[in-house]
């Protein structure tokens, strides 16, 4: 079966092709699509902004360090270098993030320092030749010409005589261009240094360091698992030739956190992303991979999606006018869930006419929409900062376990953190703070709010530090829930140990203390309870807040596998035709209707692994002509014997394509090991 | 310059190489003297082979150019270097400058023959070193041979190959002149490095406390006290681990500063070498300073010794193992990955039904038994216990049966988990091995091997609440 190869041609001469589908309504479904790519744009515009100084501004201190270190390693002329100096970059294991930050970094040092700045990676250099043609290309900005091309102007000063011309691979190109630039280092950036052949990489420092008399070479390294695993890749006699400084690049968990923070609860936002898209997202993160690029780029499908799907996204325009709007916009609105349930509230409280006016007057719907999307947008944000708040309050008391901001929000966002035990826990723990940790808590809670929430914390810090300035005693002033309040006396009696617990006396002072933090605990539970809101009860909250994860997960995590493994073992899931649907009794039933492919596939399913071709035959040709009556009389070998009909021939014919097309797809394989035997190659549901 | 003064400067730069020098100096003197064709300079690394060679040249006043077979790519690239180089030094030389035009290629060593014949054609004699020439990457095959002969067709032409070893066979020409250059003794290592001793003290004393302890004296106890010193090192350490010059200076550098480390607090005087010895005994028992590593990490030798004064053994490498880790921590399912590939390499495929079969088996309960019985039953033969063998290649499917195994709960089958393949094995932590279809990357047959050892998937599993000692069959220590 390996070597032949057939065709089955059968065009259905009878029955046309279904006909399509087609849109019959009138309306159109780009309407206001220009308006929205405006308002998308100009919203992402101001996210990704926030991203870049985010990734920035996290991986600064390290860019800084790496930046000093180039620039003290410049060569001066009373020292010779003995060794090249190198910088071992501990990237992390987000690849993908690796090409981003060697650009940021290059930057950097550029702006810095006098020097070249050069990236390569492990697909540019296979082997030295390339490596150098590379680095030469990438240094000198030079066009790559053939060797028998006449030279350009001022190429050398050897060219010009038309001597000796440098091969393509020297690094005396370098040379000549420091010659006429001169650059106070040259920084080779090896991107992926794992992914290097270590011969070449050998080779290079090698090479790099007999030239490091007329160059002054600088390597950085980016490294994806550890220092020390590079360092045995080499050998010694090239570890000898590098001395150097490893440098750490902040964890890409923490510049996730810190990305949060900046795009997804930012108060600013909009439009938010939903609860279950952004642990999603997060998940992804934690699971699978780590990789600030996927984060943006989630982030950015996000929103895109959101304005390109959703027609009522077009009230988010700043500033609009009514006239801007079309009567489809409205109707969008009015088919809003959350639209209708506010229309019913209304009905239930008996406002009858405004529900009219809202359903018949398209005028009247801009207005309240208007007016509402800016109390919405309000109630949504101060769940953003409620959420920090909540996390600000838990660090500066250090409640273990740590809680990140990601964690509080996506519960805040779905409604949950109202009732969580994590809230309940953070006010307990409000009651017992002694002096010193509150005053504190207090100051960090004023520096975080720009507008004050209620809480009136100046006040409160006022009144704390009159009392803590009057309190004598060393210790700070401990409220009456301070558990050291508390003393537990035993008793025993009669054999029984009775515990009873007693409040110690408080002093003036604490009593007045404990007064402060009652004070303070009720102010911040009014607003808790005020803030955290479930957004999904609010009016308009499909505009504001995109939580579809469908698109999402199709378009970033695929399942190519599962895909073809579950056309192939139920068809009818693809197909949707009647002729090989379920009975409602089994899952899978195996058909003749069903595609060739798809029965020797489950065939293959059934089978170990190794597959006896003439018994899969057999089976085969059992279901697809289990329909014609006159094959049934035949067994199988007096079938095989006989005359070989026509319509057996077509069976051996699609026969044979099937096991070709699996063969192709990888799942089968001719064995050595057996003779007439298939190899099975891969196993269902991996 | 006079021959006898050249003698005496290099001999002063360069000591305890009189032979070797004075050898060069008969061979290549006075520019109307015919000097052998060819001279075969070999020796070890670091016995000054090329740098003399250079040096002599540059004093002596002949026409000389020098190729250096490290920095050439391929053969081509050494002989287009050597015309440059060539043409360089002639334009130096005889201060004029040579048409290059005909020395615009030079692809085979035909043509520079040619090249070289022409270029030196009426001249005196010309000196060319071939430095490091049997290390040339992609050398033609006739390139000895041919240098060898290059004296035949062009008279004035020497040719000073330096070689790490004796080519009398590559050469195919009986009676080439060998200039060997022994590795350096003790003592000649001793006088090179006591030429110039490192400082006691970065900063001079305070001269309040000490008035009388004057710059010469200063240097007299440095050069004291670097001498016993680099004793000590070569018999302690570098006669066993690096008997190069190169490697002796650098272990003695690194270990100079925790050496001289109390007479710099002003525990012991500079003279008080066997108290100082017995006190930092320890540097000289720990491997830490013959090692070659990328970042200087004095802190390690300092703490060491810190530590060693308190305690009576003092750390060995045996007692200290280096920690490896990873900087970064792995997303789940990627440290779930690497450990199933682990597993996937050093389990036998036949017992994977008995350690990753979900459904409850009776043969299952065998598997905690060999930590209590390998023991008893250790058959004649010693095996190797099979984490110290390198890992045997296993398909792409068992690794993630084995991977879906080791998780309680259901993982979707999404493209992520081919991601973090993709992503392990450029990062060289899963490589693909040879095999039928290992070319090309679809193909189910290709293998797959991990590239990490036992501890590193261990700290790996502990890292995700796995002990991965559990699932690995014969158990480890």
């Amino acid at each position: 079966m390996d070597t032949k190869k057939c065709y089955v041609y059968a065009p259905l001469e009878q029955e046309s092709r279904p006909s399509k589908r087609q849109r019959t309504s009138k309306s159109d479904p780009h309407a206001g699509l220009s308006e929205r790519l405006k308002i998308y744009s100009k919203t992402w515009a101001e996210q990704e902004k926030k991203v870049q100084s985010t990734l920035e501004e996290a991986d600064r201190a390290t860019q800084g360090k790496i930046v000093d270190f180039v620039a003290a390693n410049a060569p001066s002329e009373d020292v010779p270098r003995i060794s090249i100096p190198t910088g071992l970059i501990v990237a992390g294991p987000s690849i993908a993030s690796h090409g981003p930050y060697f650009e940021r970094l290059g930057r950097g040092i550029r702006d810095v320092t006098n020097s070249s700045y050069v990236v390569l990676t492990s697909g540019e250099s296979p082997n030295l030749k390339t490596f150098l043609k590379t680095l030469i290309n990438k240094i000198t900005s030079r066009v790559e010409d053939d060797d028998d091309e006449e030279d350009e102007i001022g190429r050398s000063v050897n060219s010009s005589v038309r001597g000796p011309k440098l091969l393509n691979f020297d690094l005396g190109h370098v040379q000549e261009w420091t010659s006429r630039n001169p650059v106070q280092s040259i920084v080779v950036a090896i991107q992926d240094s794992e992914a290097f052949n270590t011969a070449v990489l050998i080779e290079m420092v090698d090479l790099f360091y007999s030239w490091l008399d007329r160059l002054p070479f600088v390597l950085l390294f980016g490294i994806a698992t550890s220092a020390e695993s590079f360092e045995d890749r080499l050998l010694g006699k090239s570890l000898r030739y590098l001395d150097g400084q490893q440098f750490d690049v902040t964890q890409s968990d923490d510049i996730i956190e810190k990305l949060f923070r900046a795009t997804i609860a930012h108060p600013d936002t909009e439009p938010h992303i939903g609860p279950n898209l952004c642990r999603r997202i997060l998940e992804r993160q934690k699971d699978h991979v780590q990789n600030t690029q996927d984060f943006v780029h989630g982030l950015k499908y996000a929103y895109m999606s959101h304005f390109y799907a959703n027609h009522a996204t077009i009230f988010l325009k700043y500033d609009a006018k009514f006239k801007d709007f079309s009567p489809d916009a409205f109707e969008a609105i009015r088919n809003l869930p959350s639209f209708r349930r506010y229309i019913e509230e209304k009905l239930e409280a008996g406002d009858t006419q405004s529900v009219r006016q809202l359903l018949s007057s398209d005028k009247f719907l801009f207005e309240v929409i208007e007016k509402l999307i800016v109390t919405v947008q309000n109630a949504l944000s101060s769940l953003s900062i409620a959420a920090i708040v909540l996390t600000r309050i838990r660090e500066s008391l250090g409640i273990t376990p740590k809680v990140r901001l990601s964690n509080v929000w996506s519960r805040a966002a779905s409604g949950e953190l109202l009732d969580s035990p994590l809230l309940r826990e953070t006010m307990l723990s409000i009651k017992k703070t002694p002096s010193d940790r509150l005053a504190r808590l207090i100051d960090s809670l004023i520096s975080l709010a720009t507008e004050d929430f209620g809480l009136d914390a100046e006040q409160l810090q006022r009144e704390l530090k009159t009392l803590v300035q009057d309190n004598a005693g060393s210790g700070p002033l401990r409220s009456q829930d301070d558990i050291r309040n508390e003393s537990v006396r035993t008793t025993v009696v009669a054999q029984k140990v009775l515990l009873s617990k007693h409040k110690a006396a408080l002093s003036e002072q604490d009593k007045a203390y404990s007064e402060i933090v009652a004070r303070f605990y009720q102010r911040l539970e009014s607003y808790f309870s005020s803030a955290l809101v479930d957004p999904k009860t609010l009016l308009l909250y499909e505009i504001l807040v995109y939580n579809l994860k469908s698109p999402h997960t199709e378009v970033f995590q695929p399942r190519p596998r599962l895909a073809i493994e579950r056309a192939l073992a139920t068809p009818h899931d693809y197909l949707g035709c009647e002729c090989c649907g379920n009975t409602p009794d089994r899952e899978n039933t195996l058909a003749g209707t069903q595609p060739a492919t798809a029965i020797v596939y489950q065939l293959y399913l059934e089978s170990g692994a190794v597959i006896n071709a003439t018994d899969l035959w057999f089976a085969f040709h059992a279901i697809v002509s289990k329909d014609d009556e006159e094959d049934q009389s035949q067994t199988m070998y007096v079938m095989q014997m006989s005359t070989i009909s026509n319509d057996t021939d077509h069976t051996r014919a699609l026969f044979q394509r099937a096991l070709a097309e699996l063969k192709f797809l990888g799942l089968i394989k001719p064995s050595r090991k057996k003779a007439d035997h298939v190899a099975k190659m891969m196993w269902k549901g991996l | 310059m006079l021959p006898d003064e050249i003698l005496e400067q290099l001999n002063s730069k360069y000591p305890c190489r009189e032979s070797q020098i004075q050898q060069l100096a008969a061979l290549y003197n006075q520019a109307h003297i015919p000097s052998p064709s060819l001279l075969v300079a070999h020796g070890l690394t670091a016995t000054g082979k090329s740098s003399i060679i250079r040096s002599y040249l540059e004093l002596s006043s002949l026409p000389y150019a020098i190729a250096n077979s490290r920095e050439c790519i391929t053969g081509r690239h050494l002989l287009e270097r050597t015309v440059a180089s060539c043409l360089d030094a002639l334009d130096d030389y005889y201060d004029e400058t040579i048409d290059r035009r005909p020395y615009a290629r030079t692809e085979n060593l035909s043509s520079l023959i040619v090249a070289l014949g022409r270029m030196l054609e009426g001249r005196g004699k010309f000196v060319l070193v071939l430095d490091g020439v049997d290390k040339q990457r992609e050398a033609p095959y006739t390139l000895l041979p041919a240098l060898a002969r290059f004296g035949e067709s062009i008279p004035n032409l020497s040719i000073i190959l330096i070689t790490t070893l004796p080519i009398p066979l590559e050469l195919h020409r009986p009676g080439t002149p060998h200039l060997h250059f022994p590795t350096y003794n003790r003592n000649s290592l001793l006088t090179i490095l006591g030429r110039n001793p490192p400082q006691i003290f970065l900063q001079p004393p305070n001269e309040e406390h000490f008035p009388d302890y004057t710059p010469d004296i200063a240097a007299e106890d440095d050069a004291w006290l670097w001498g016993r010193f680099t004793a000590t090192v070569y018999d302690a350490l570098s006669r066993h681990t690096g008997r190069d010059v190169v490697s002796f200076r650098l272990a003695a550098l690194r270990l100079w500063r925790p050496f001289v480390e109390p007479i710099v607090q002003g525990t012991f005087g500079t003279r008080d070498y066997s108290r100082l010895m017995v006190n930092r005994r320890a540097l000289f028992q720990v491997e830490d300073s013959v090692l070659d590593r990328i970042i200087a990490d004095n802190s390690i030798l300092g703490t060491n010794i810190n530590g060693a004064n308190n305690s009576v053994v003092p750390t060995t490498p045996s007692t200290r193992r280096r920690v490896r880790t990873i900087a970064h921590d792995l997303p789940y399912y990627t440290t779930h990955l690497l450990i199933a590939a682990y597993l996937a390499s050093y389990n036998p495929s036949r017992t994977d039904v008995t350690y990753f079969m979900k459904h409850a088996d009776k043969r299952k309960n065998k598997r905690r038994a060999p930590s209590a019985t390998a023991g008893v039953t250790k058959s004649k033969h010693r095996k190797i216990s099979r984490h110290l063998l390198t890992p045997s290649p296993f398909p792409l499917d068992r690794l993630l049966a084995i991977f879906r195994s080791l998780l309680v709960e259901s993982v979707p089958q999404v493209a992520d988990l081919y991601t973090q393949i993709a992503t392990l094995t450029s990062m060289r932590l899963l490589v693909r091995t040879g095999g039928v279809g290992s070319s090309d990357v679809l193909d189910p047959g290709a293998k797959w091997r991990v590239n990490f050892g036992w501890e590193y998937a261990r700290s790996l599993g502990r890292g995700v609440n796995l002990e991965v000692g559990e699932y690995l069959v014969g158990g480890v220590d």
